[in-house]
């Protein structure tokens, strides 16, 4: 089976790995798994005080198009507001890599990280504004 | 038919391998395609499509863990497919633990530390398993599954480790 070779240099040269402060008030992490392969996939987004991305991270322990789908997002998401990174589709992911049909999960799961770590970043955020609130 | 009515065996999770074997040679050699070379040719069908569920049958039942997966779904849980993520944050969180502190071994016996770790949490959740099995405890059997099958998947990467940390050799 051929891989698309933007398929492989994400994963080859994989951007973004690594992780943020997952206690920081200005991250959200998304952790994500596939329920079949047993891949496990973590993805973090910083957001700035303007409310843009302004950086993300990732950990991806799974096959190629997984790590690469997950690199792909971290590298699509800076930049962007929360709205606009919640509105990436799996399909988009699949079609910019190329994933082979039995690969479709993978970009399924990247998607799925990407908006876990937006709702545990606004999950956070709208915590601190009720505490706020409160005092 | 099942997979174990097929081999004449009980529905259980503590299958005897000996037993399983002997049921599973016993069934090959009434299916085998050479006793019935002189049939006609709708038996000669029916036995190849016997044997092949013979096969399956044993492929199944022989791994522990896929024998658990599969009694799960004779009691009527479906384990979910591929395409979406799994829904136990626990899991998550320990599964990303293990394989980052997997991927950070540099030491063989450390590798074979955590190995013999997961093999020892799978018999723990199977033992445990036995007990869900027996009340139907639907939510429970899946979540094990969920569990057991990770710790699978955790196992063969640390037998792709091994192999890798032996290929390069000792650390420096």
């Amino acid at each position: 089976m051929a891989y698309s070779e933007k398929l492989i240099d994400h994963y080859e040269n994989p951007r973004n790995i690594g992780s943020l402060d997952k206690a920081a008030d200005d991250v959200g992490t998304g952790l994500v798994g596939a329920p079949a392969c047993g891949d496990v996939m973590k993805l973090q987004i910083k957001v700035g005080a303007d409310g843009l991305i302004e950086d993300a991270k990732f950990k991806t322990f799974g096959c190629g198009s997984a790590i690469a789908s997950s690199s792909l997002v971290t590298e699509w998401v800076k930049g962007k507001t929360l709205d606009e990174a919640q509105s990436i589709k799996n399909t988009d992911i699949a079609r910019h890599l190329a994933l082979p049909p039995v690969k479709i999960h993978c970009s399924v799961l990247a998607e799925d990280a990407i908006k876990a770590a937006i709702a545990d970043y606004r999950a956070k955020a709208s915590a601190k504004d009720e505490t706020k609130a409160a005092d | 038919m099942d997979h174990f009515a097929r081999l004449g065996l009980e529905a259980t999770l503590e299958l005897d391998g000996a037993a399983l074997d002997k049921a599973y040679f016993a069934a090959q050699r009434r299916w085998h395609p050479d006793r019935f070379v002189t049939r006609p040719a709708e038996e000669r069908a029916r036995a190849s499509l016997e044997a092949a569920a013979v096969n399956d049958a044993y492929r199944t039942l022989r791994e522990p863990v896929a024998r658990a997966v599969y009694l799960g779904s004779l009691s009527g849980v479906e384990m979910p497919g591929d395409g979406r993520t799994i829904d136990d944050p626990d899991l998550l969180m320990q599964a990303m633990e293990d394989r980052e502190e997997l991927a950070e071994c540099a030491a063989i016996e450390r590798v074979d530390a955590l190995a013999s770790r997961a093999r020892d949490t799978i018999a723990r959740e199977l033992a445990a398993l036995g007990g869900f099995l027996l009340h139907d405890d639907k939510g429970a059997i899946r979540k094990t599954l969920l569990r057991l099958r990770y710790l699978e998947k955790f196992l063969e990467e640390t037998r792709a480790r091994r192999i890798n940390l032996e290929r390069v050799g000792p650390a420096r």
